[in-house]
Formats: structure tokens, C-alpha cells, sequence
């Protein structure tokens, strides 16, 4: 929105009179998934989708997402295997400490 | 046969053609998606600049969770790189991570190529000269990156 009204110009404006009125409003919200990314970096399907393990053995529904602490999420299969190697995030190398788990 | 392994490669495959990075390519061997050959330009402005130099990788079925073993066929001169063709990677080892790709893999070795890491040398002579004599280690590049024009 134009600040004009409110701030001082150079040029004298009469007072009491403002420069223009608001006469529509039209507020825009923008929405985002509440994930960091819609894909899981492992397997490179996207998390909504079971992962490649799980569509290989048409296993579809137990197929769940995970997030960490970090806020990085994965199919729980993906990173369940790869915590056998490792128990780091393999996005951000902190300490993989399960925040939730969901769809 | 499909499996998780096989169908991330050629994921990886689709990726590398759909957005390819520049200055390298690769693709599966035609019998084989757990062989791949690649092909590494060496980067403008480096000693290596013009050279065409292949290499192969080799997946396993724990691919993506275990990194696969890459190797230079062409003759290379670098102080990261073993006689035998064998890279000296963190990222191909220890600091490996199942999120990379072969994208990622073949753009972290053509970024090696310029930035070699004295401190874990695999020639010692490329990393002697590296240090102490950039005239003759740009020399013996040079030489490497005309034998790379000549392989089959």
C-alpha cells in the first residue's frame, strides 16, 4: 500500500485532507505444504507417493513420511535404511532424531 | 528385474538428460544400469580445459545407500587420483550421503579437478608439484589432457 498520506512531503499539502481513500482491499494469502520439500531426497519420489521400495512390493499404504528435528523429511523407509549406515541426516549431517510421524 | 536400486539409476538417468549439468554426461552401459560410462570436460580456465576424460561407475544394489565405486579410464594426472584411475573423494566415502545423485557425482569430481586436496594426496608427485612447482605440474596436465583426445 501507498504511504504517502501518512508521510511528510516537501511540497505543502493541505491539511486535514488526505491524498486518496482506500475504497477496496483485496487481501491475498498465499499457502504452502508444511513440509520443506514435497520430494524425498533419497529415493527422489515425491512424499506423498510411496517410496520406490514400497511401490516395487505394492506396499503402498504402510508407506509413511518422517521428519527429524531438523525438519527434513523422508519416507520412513528411506531413511530407515539408510540409519543402518548412518545416524545422520543425509541432508544436514545433524544427529536424525525422529520429530513426527505422518502422511 | 526392477529393483529399488535399478529404478533410482535410471531416475537418475532421466534427470541427467531432462536437466543435464554442464561439462559432463553419462549413461548406463546398454546390458547393465548398475555400469555406467561418463564422460568429464575439464572446467574453462583450469590446466585441464579441453580435455574429454572417461570414467566408470559402478553401482550396487545398496545403491543409494552405499556410494558407488567411480573411476577415471583416461590417464590422469591430479593429486587426488590414483595410478589405477581410483578418486580419493570424501563424498565417494565417508562423508557420503544417499541423497546424491549421478548428477552430483560427476559435477563434485569435475569440481575436484581444479581444486585438488594436497592434504590427502593419491600421486604424490602431482601433489609435490602442485605445491612446490605449478609450471611442471601444468605441463604434465597438459599431457594428460592431449592423451585424453587419443583413447578409444
Amino acid at each position: 500500500m501507498e504511504k504517502s498520506s501518512t508521510s511528510k512531503s516537501s511540497k505543502p499539502a493541505p491539511k486535514e485532507e488526505s491524498l486518496f481513500t482506500i475504497k477496496k482491499w483485496n487481501a491475498v494469502a498465499l499457502w504452502s505444504w508444511d513440509v520443506t520439500c514435497d520430494t524425498c531426497a533419497i529415493c527422489k519420489l515425491l512424499l506423498v507417493d510411496a517410496c520406490m521400495k514400497c511401490q516395487n512390493e505394492i506396499k503402498t499404504e504402510d508407506c509413511v513420511v518422517v521428519w527429524g528435528e531438523c525438519n527434513h523429511s523422508f519416507h520412513r523407509c528411506c531413511i530407515a535404511s539408510w540409519l543402518n549406515k548412518s545416524n545422520r541426516c543425509p541432508l544436514c549431517q545433524r544427529e536424525w532424531i525422529v520429530q513426527r510421524i505422518g502422511r | 528385474m526392477s529393483t529399488p536400486a535399478r529404478r533410482r539409476l535410471m531416475r537418475d538417468f532421466k534427470k541427467l538428460q531432462e536437466d543435464p549439468p554442464a561439462g559432463v554426461s553419462g549413461a548406463p552401459t546398454e546390458d547393465n544400469i548398475l555400469i555406467w560410462n561418463a564422460v568429464i570436460f575439464g572446467p574453462h580456465d583450469t590446466p585441464f580445459e579441453d580435455g574429454t576424460f572417461k570414467l566408470t561407475i559402478r553401482f550396487t544394489e545398496d545403491y543409494p545407500n552405499k556410494p558407488p565405486a567411480v573411476r577415471f579410464v583416461s590417464k590422469m594426472f591430479h593429486p587426488n587420483v590414483y595410478a589405477d584411475g581410483g578418486i580419493c573423494l570424501d563424498i565417494l566415502q565417508n562423508r557420503w550421503s544417499p541423497t546424491y545423485d549421478v548428477s552430483a557425482i560427476l559435477t563434485s569430481i569435475q569440481s575436484l579437478l581444479d581444486e585438488p586436496n594436497p592434504n590427502s594426496p593419491a600421486n604424490s608427485l602431482a601433489a609435490q608439484l602442485y605445491q612446490q612447482n605449478k609450471r611442471e605440474y601444468e605441463k604434465k596436465v597438459s599431457a594428460i589432457v592431449e592423451e585424453s583426445w587419443m583413447n578409444e
